[in-house]
């Protein structure tokens, strides 16, 4: 064992361009791969996670207090279908002044009595203060990346206690906006008794209603006043991770298949190169079996370190770019359920060593059977020339011979030229699809921005207190119309209206002003030109069932009007409406405008105008159009990823180059000594990897256009908007020749250093060791 | 195969006139390779015409010489001048084109291209100076037909006999028409009757003209190729003797 340790340390010291090379290519791989998996476990489920690891309730269900006592649905909840139960928690709904906006609750709040945050279901994260447990004290449902800083501040009921915030709660399947001690709530008037149930099998709504039909079986006539199933919850706060799911996974996929095979090219192509070696291990009385150990042991041992170093490395770098990825509107919900799990870790410590010693293995059986003095010349010996013909065809070219020369390198080694190809096809495959996908991600980020600059909220919050503008809203319309750089302004309302004949909400958004589309990209009709006209946004038309000409009644209290639907907008928001000013007033009289965007003349600084316009009226709070967080996340990625599987394919070739100077390192040798200049041998070389970056182009290009028509539809489906088709037209032949060129890049850039060691080879030396 | 012995046409195409005047000059050549010292202070003049064997025994600095002159290596001190040229200071450019356009080097093992055929081979030679490939494959197959392997032609060199691949080597050194044709151990690595067959094709070069500069340690390829005998020892020449032609 000893001499198969020695002999293997021996090989690796003087292997060492060799050895680094594994190490990194192993290193950059295996971070690749923990990154990739990471993102692939984050995408593929991020509701189901923090869901179960809350015990989320499949359904919350509310019941009428004054038909179903406690005891009753107590028993109800005892139905043999039913896992788990929390409550019965008394459930009031209260309204709230405006003022405690501030505190993230205003208007109509559900406010529960419960006596902890944990229990079998629903185990709320209380990340901030205490719960609740004596009468004056109130908990809210934040999420954690909001700020604390509202603890002890008091929030005054209508009617009723004023409460004091004790502490934040964080529930995803929000069952409720704050939470009493029971003995609070009885001050709060509760009508409702709320349910929280899991049940044994809850994977399709028809399920969930058998279930729940079984539990209301057992409870008087009209006790259920309304249940809301986790899988509507899933898909209405998921879409934007759905969004992110199956380009992430494309990408994990995409890096675990580039990582694994550039491995299996650097560590067998590492071990051919030893044939000659292992000839004279043999010669010295090595077995097969201790010769296969020697190739082993070198060929794993800086495979390892860099497999150790990469899953250090990937978890670094995972953990800023996941907290990235997931940072936004909607995806804020799953920062404390994505990271690393333990299984990627396990699988890259034992997988890519595993990766490592297959693919090592193969050749190394080869050699084993090798007798030595075959072995031996496996460096010397004339080789049977491949593929002739186009040696012959390619000697007789009008190319210049070193050009000639390389490109007739790649048919001497084919399968390790197959191996290189398939390196840079998926190195171009994954330039091809980011680019695409950040151009459009790009266009659809920039739709609209140039509509407006800036835009003037009708209320601002100073020193914790709501302050509300001293100027009318036609005042402060032409206010803002008035100061310098105004090009143009807009005012706009919302108010939520329910449609006729069904349960939907929408929220209606009432436009009034010099650009009433903002920044509302139309995919289909046009916009409104008279009063009764709407435009939807293109979730709400799907999930409703409607086309653009349809005709709905939108109803707000008592008021209701008939509209034609004459426009679809790209929105991923599923309850998006807008129509005209005078419509909207039509239905909610009250109404005034929340906003004012501001549309800049060219040249005027945003922030200057900012300024001005919380000078002219200290009570609105103007805010400049900042970056769109979810385009900034998916080309940050996609940069991030692209830029990381590039190194990894020019790690890749840059050793297909390596091994290739070095079986050449005779032929290169001969070459100068009659007469090949540096330069040619420098071009030779780089040609050589050139026509393999060419080949990889021609096939990487149009896989790299197929994953993105795969990827990009399942991406704006799962968020229910239709892109207008020049965001998804995005291959010019200006595009294309730029990606053809890039597996050229790669591969010339991985050969460029190794080619020019290539031609500084000092010739006598060669010679006189063949 | 038995090698021609006749001095053929298409081999005299030496540039240089033979007319005795010194081709190589080495003056004070020394060469390190770490503490070691391969070459300590060779002088040594080779005129035009001349068929020189340099012989020792192993490790004596016979294939560092032959290097040097070829511009395959770089002396550590003293120069070495080829006609007229000092060959240490060309750049890496400069050694590329005075090797393509003064010097035909044969190697003890061949040092052809496998994946070329034996033409492209030798054909290969003219192609980096820029002759295109038709008339560059038009003069290899002259020299084929000269050295009596044109059958052989487009085979690869794995399929050829050492002494083919030998005479394959020989018409890749002249395709350039160098004035200086360097040989080290030509016969080494073949069994002893193509070794006669190399011996004789040397010899007949040498006849119509061609300088030659050949290391070995056959005595008897010396005395039958050679008109004069250097003996190095220890990196330093140690006699230099003009040979009586043998049989």
């Amino acid at each position: 064992m000893r001499a198969v340790w020695r002999a293997a340390r021996a090989a690796v010291r003087r292997r060492r361009l060799q050895t680094l090379v594994i190490a990194l290519v192993t290193l950059t791989s295996t971070g690749a791969i923990v990154v990739a998996l990471g993102l692939v476990d984050a995408a593929s489920a991020p509701f189901d996670k923090a869901f179960g690891e809350q015990r989320g309730p499949h359904v919350v269900a509310a019941f009428d207090r004054s038909v179903a006592s406690d005891a009753q649905l107590a028993r109800a909840a005892r139905d043999p279908g039913v896992e788990a139960v929390e409550g019965p928690f008394p459930r009031a709904t209260v309204a709230l002044p405006r003022d405690t906006a501030q505190y993230g609750v205003f208007g109509e709040v559900t406010i529960v009595g419960r006596a902890e945050p944990g229990g079998e279901v629903d185990r709320l994260d209380l990340w901030a203060g205490r719960w609740a447990t004596a009468p004056g004290e109130v908990v809210l449902n934040r999420q954690s990346d909001w700020t604390a800083d509202d603890l002890g501040k008091r929030i005054p009921v209508p009617s009723g206690p004023t409460l004091t915030i004790v502490g934040f709660a964080f529930d995803l399947s929000r069952t409720a906006d704050a939470w009493v001690a029971p003995s609070q709530i009885d001050a709060l008037h509760p009508a409702a008794t709320q349910l929280l149930l899991r049940f044994s099998d809850a994977s399709s709504d028809t399920l969930l209603r058998e279930r729940m039909g079984a539990v209301t079986a057992r409870l008087p006539q009209g006790a259920l006043a309304g249940s809301e199933s986790y899988l509507t919850l899933k898909h209405r706060i998921g879409a934007a991770a759905r969004a992110y799911a199956p380009y992430l996974s494309a990408f994990g996929i995409l890096g675990i298949v580039v990582s694994v095979l550039i491995v299996a090219n650097v560590v067998s192509g590492a071990v051919i190169s030893g044939f000659r070696h292992i000839g004279i291990l043999k010669a010295l009385g090595f077995t097969p079996g201790q010769v296969l150990a020697v190739y082993l042991v070198m060929v794993t041992a800086p495979a390892v370190l860099g497999c150790a170093a990469g899953v250090f490395a990937g978890n670094l770098l995972a953990a800023p770019f996941l907290r990235f990825t997931f940072t936004g509107p909607d995806a804020g919900v799953f920062h404390d359920s994505v990271g690393i799990p333990p299984w990627v870790n396990v699988l890259a410590l034992l997988g890519m060593p595993a990766v490592c010693v297959l693919a090592a293995l193969a050749p190394s059986l080869r050699a084993r059977r090798l007798s030595a003095a075959r072995a031996i010349s496996a460096g010397t010996a004339p080789r049977t020339g491949r593929a002739p013909g186009v040696q012959r065809r390619l000697a007789g070219s009008r190319l210049p011979r070193s050009v000639s020369l390389g490109v007739g390198l790649p048919f001497a080694r084919p399968g390790r030229s197959a191996l290189t190809v398939a390196a840079v096809v998926l190195g171009v495959t994954t330039v091809t699809f980011a680019s695409g996908l950040a151009t459009t991600m790009t266009r659809f980020g920039n739709a609209g921005r140039d509509a407006y600059q800036v835009t003037v909220y009708a209320s601002t919050v100073r020193h914790g207190k709501l302050v509300e503008p001293e100027h009318s809203d036609p005042e402060l319309h032409s206010l803002l119309s008035s100061l310098p750089g105004a090009a143009g302004v807009t005012a706009r309302g919302d108010v939520e209206v329910t449609v006729a004949g069904s349960a939907r909400k929408a929220m209606l958004e009432g436009r009034r002003g010099d650009g009433p589309e903002l920044d509302s990209v139309l995919t289909e009709g046009r916009w409104t030109r008279r009063a009764g006209e709407v435009v939807a946004g293109t979730a709400w038309l799907r999930q409703s069932g409607l086309r653009v000409g349809d005709e709905v009644r939108l109803q707000k209290g008592g008021r209701s009007r008939e509209v034609t639907v004459v426009g679809a907008f790209m929105e991923t928001n599923g309850e998006l409406l807008a129509t005209d000013w005078a419509t909207f007033t039509a239905l909610a009289p009250e109404e005034k405008p929340i906003a004012y965007h501001v549309k800049l003349r060219d040249g005027t600084d945003p922030a200057a105008y900012a300024r001005a316009a919380a000078a002219a009226d200290p009570g609105v709070g103007p805010a400049i159009t900042g970056p769109n967080t979810i385009t900034q996340t998916v080309v940050g990625s996609a940069s991030a990823l692209t830029a990381m599987l590039a190194v990894v394919a020019s790690l890749g070739v840059f050793n297909t180059v390596v091994l290739n100077t070095r079986d050449r390192r005779r032929d290169l040798g001969m070459l100068k000594s009659i007469g090949m200049t540096p330069r040619q041998v420098t071009v030779m070389m780089t040609t050589s990897m050139a026509a393999l970056g060419a080949l990889g182009s021609v096939l990487g290009v149009p896989l790299g256009i197929w994953g993105y028509r795969q990827v990009v539809p399942r991406m704006v489906d799962a968020v229910d908007i239709t892109l207008p088709p020049y965001m998804t037209d995005v291959w010019h032949p200006a595009a294309l020749t730029a990606l053809a060129l890039t597996g050229i890049a790669i591969a010339v850039l991985g050969a460029y250093l190794p080619a020019r060691r290539a031609a500084r080879l000092t010739i006598a030396q060669v010679l006189h060791n063949e | 195969m038995s090698g021609p012995r006749r001095a053929p046409s298409v081999l005299c195409m030496v540039t240089e006139d033979s007319s005795g005047k010194t081709v190589v000059r080495l003056d004070g050549v020394r060469r390190e390779y770490g503490e070691t010292t391969a070459l300590d202070g060779v002088t040594l003049e080779i005129r035009a015409g001349e068929a020189v064997a340099v012989m020792g025994p192993s490790g004596c600095g016979k294939s560092t010489l032959l290097n040097m002159i070829a511009g395959l290596d770089r002396p550590t001190a003293g120069t070495v001048l080829v006609h007229g040229e000092d060959v240490g200071r060309l750049s890496e450019k400069g050694l590329a084109l005075y090797r393509r356009r003064r010097i035909g080097m044969i190697f003890q093992f061949f040092n052809l291209v496998d994946d070329l055929s034996a033409l492209d081979n030798v054909a290969l030679a003219a192609q980096l100076t820029g002759t295109p490939a038709r008339p560059a494959r038009r003069r290899a197959m002259e020299l084929f037909e000269e050295l009596g392997i044109a059958d052989r032609a487009n085979a690869h060199p794995a399929v050829l006999s050492g002494g083919e691949r030998q005479r394959v080597a020989v018409a890749r050194a002249l395709m350039n028409r160098p004035a200086l044709l360097l040989a080290d151990e030509p016969t080494g690595a073949l069994d002893s009757r193509a070794g006669e067959q190399v011996m004789d094709l040397l010899l007949d070069l040498n006849q119509i003209g061609q300088t030659l500069v050949l290391v070995t340690h056959d005595e008897h390829l010396a005395r039958r190729c050679a008109g004069r005998l250097v003996t190095l020892a220890d990196g330093r020449v140690t006699g230099q003797h003009t040979l009586e032609p043998s049989a």
